[in-house]
């Protein structure tokens, strides 16, 4: 609607993740590295799945198979990207450690571990909200608004920006979920995260119908403060832990 | 939270000279997309044809078709990369002859007609778009003492680093917006003649840039262009890292004290890094390895391409890099965000990758290829897939 309006757009998609970098990613070198490498990895697998869909586009049917078979193939292959980060990350790890040996350096902390799976989450997030939000608001910074016929209450691009606030939340502390989870072999983490990613992709489709969104927007954030909690008691358990066990914070 | 302090651990530090250079070029890039969605709003695309040695060769035309377009813009980037290519070899011969006086203030001409011009050619466009009410008189000392203070910048190497470097950002946010004035296939075709030219001159034996760098090297002499230097870190012995503030041309055995981010006052001296600190090792050499390639446009200015290490130890970008990746980015730009943003992630991640290589072989290096394929490659991908794809996944307010 005006410049103003595309700023306070684009920073309820990006405002929590802004905050967040330049707090705790913007201070360590690596952990910047580590989010625009884990961008890159996202906007590449993005790549390779609209290559596999582009020639279905545009979907003129009205049934919804077609959709939920798009948000399938999507969800599984990113899923397969975070297993494929998860081997990248053990050797990077070692290469680190070894680094750190040679300098005569203390090993990485258990909170360098999890900032690094933070950072790498956060590149999921910040490139789910930037190709699915941002890069679309260039109308919203002129002098007009835009609405789908199926959510008419409010604005695209707020819904659009609501919704991906959502994902980046998702997106940031699933991955530290899933880390520590394979880091543990804890079961419980290593499959939440894929079915959390997945009924979040399922619930959009619930924004098909028509004032669907209405219903799907709050499921969402259900799931993204699920998400939120489990990463906080999952982290304050593995914090407590090794507390303990070495009578230190680190 | 901590009784004790933690010990710091390798990721505090690992990696800060990339996000050194990453930093300067991201603010250049994200300049010249402001500029260019500014200023090309509201006008038409070919309402404004520069000719220039770039289009000398042939002026395109909406109305042409694709082949006559491809064509034409092949012609003007073989005559571009052959204009270089001679200048490059002038510049040689000069170096070689010892003329470096004359190179210095060539180049202090160059940016001052930048500035000058340029700058002001584009501040009164965007004076003229914002309606900012000012007179010609005040502009005009802003004007001139903004350009006189950038020569001097570039001039000089006793000013303080934070300055030469805005005005070397400012110079190629400048060079490179005028680029992204050119026809679009133009543009594109330049782009990737450079980089081949920029392999070529760089890594073959005959190249000028390779002469060049090793003239340089041979005399232990330094290369009169511009070069955008990051600030260097110097670690001593109790294991604190020193940022040095002044730009000191020797290196000198005294030892500076350590001062922290915010103690600006303190200049250091650089120091020689010893075998132990090897934390910023890796990306550090004695020598210097720096290239040069003259980069004309129509007020003839030499800018520097290519990457190397400093003789402090610093990462040293040319400005040229730094041209041709906004030059890219704001050619995306023109078409809509969702490129910028794949493109600029494509040139950070072929920047890294050259950063890499630089580690490994330690001798100057063409830092143009990588970045300049992988960002057309991928303006390519999301023009043709990706845009199709989110568009309608959006637009239906499917996300994952």
């Amino acid at each position: 609607m005006t410049v103003a309006a595309g700023i306070g757009y684009a920073l309820l998609a990006l405002g929590p993740s802004l905050s967040l970098f330049a707090t705790v990613i913007s201070q360590k070198p690596f952990l910047i590295l580590t989010l625009l490498s884990s961008t890159l990895l996202w906007l590449i697998s993005l790549i390779a799945l609209s290559a596999i869909w582009r020639p279905f586009l545009p979907l003129k049917t009205a049934s919804l198979w077609p959709y939920a078979l798009l948000i399938l193939t999507s969800v599984a292959l990113q899923e397969a990207l975070r297993l494929l980060l998860w081997r990248l990350y053990m050797r990077l790890e070692e290469i680190l450690d070894a680094f750190a040996d040679r300098v005569s350096k203390p090993r990485l902390f258990i909170t360098d571990k999890m900032q690094i799976a933070l950072a790498g989450g956060m590149g999921h997030g910040v490139a789910h909200a930037i190709f699915f939000c941002v890069s679309l608001l260039t109308p919203a910074f002129g002098p007009a608004t835009y609405y789908v016929e199926k959510c008419s209450q409010i604005p695209f691009f707020f819904v659009s920006a609501i919704i991906a606030l959502a994902f980046v939340t998702i997106h940031t502390f699933s991955m530290v979920i899933a880390f520590s989870g394979y880091r543990e072999g804890n079961k419980v983490d290593q499959y939440f995260v894929p079915i959390v990613h997945l009924a979040a992709g399922m619930l959009t489709l619930i924004n098909l119908a028509s004032g669907g969104c209405i219903v799907g927007i709050p499921l969402l954030y259900v799931l993204a403060a699920l998400t939120l909690g489990h990463c906080g008691k999952m982290v304050w358990k593995r914090l407590a832990e090794s507390r303990r066990r070495q009578g230190d914070l680190y | 939270m901590d009784q004790n302090p933690r010990p710091k651990t390798i990721i505090e530090t690992l990696g800060e000279e990339i996000i050194r250079i990453i930093t300067p070029v991201s603010i250049c890039m994200l300049l010249v997309v402001i500029l260019v969605s500014v200023l090309n709003t509201d006008s038409s695309s070919n309402a404004t044809t520069i000719s220039s040695m770039a289009t000398m060769a042939y002026a395109e035309n909406t109305s042409d078709s694709i082949w006559d377009k491809i064509k034409g813009a092949l012609l003007n980037s073989l005559v571009f990369v052959a204009v270089v290519t001679a200048v490059t070899f002038l510049l040689v011969l000069l170096f070689y002859l010892r003329c470096t006086k004359f190179l210095k203030y060539y180049m202090g001409f160059s940016a001052f007609l930048v500035l000058g011009f340029m700058g002001g050619e584009i501040s009164l466009l965007l004076i003229q778009y914002f309606s900012f009410p000012i007179d010609c008189i005040t502009f005009g000392i802003f004007l001139f003492n903004f350009t006189v203070v950038g020569v001097l910048a570039v001039f000089m190497s006793k000013m303080a680093i934070f300055v030469t470097q805005s005005y070397l950002v400012v110079i190629g946010m400048l060079v490179a917006y005028w680029f992204t004035l050119l026809p679009e296939w133009t543009t594109w075709m330049l782009l990737i003649a450079m980089s081949l030219y920029d392999l070529a001159a760089v890594l073959l034996p005959g190249g000028p840039l390779r002469l060049l760098v090793e003239l340089a090297m041979s005399r232990d002499e330094d290369i009169p262009a511009l070069v955008y230097e990051a600030r260097p870190i110097v670690t001593d012995d109790s294991g604190l890292v020193q940022r040095r503030v002044w730009r000191e041309g020797n290196l000198s055995e005294n030892q500076g004290h350590s001062s922290n981010e915010g103690n600006i006052v303190d200049a250091e001296q650089g120091r020689i890094l010893r075998e132990d600190s090897e934390l910023a090792a890796p990306l550090i050499q004695h020598r210097i390895s720096v290239r040069m390639n003259s980069n004309e446009d129509s007020s003839e200015n030499i800018a520097l391409e290519g990457i190397g290490l400093g003789s402090s130890g610093a990462i040293k970008l040319g400005l040229g890099d730094f041209i041709f990746y906004s030059v890219l980015v704001g050619r995306a730009a023109m078409y809509d965000f969702m490129t910028v943003y794949a493109c600029y992630l494509a040139i950070i991640a072929g920047l890294g990758v050259t950063l890499i290589l630089l580690a490994f072989y330690r001798k100057a290096l063409p830092a143009l290829p990588f970045s300049i394929m992988l960002g057309v490659l991928f303006y390519l991908l999301t023009r043709l897939l990706l845009e199709v794809f989110v568009v309608q996944c959006s637009v239906n307010l499917l996300m994952f």
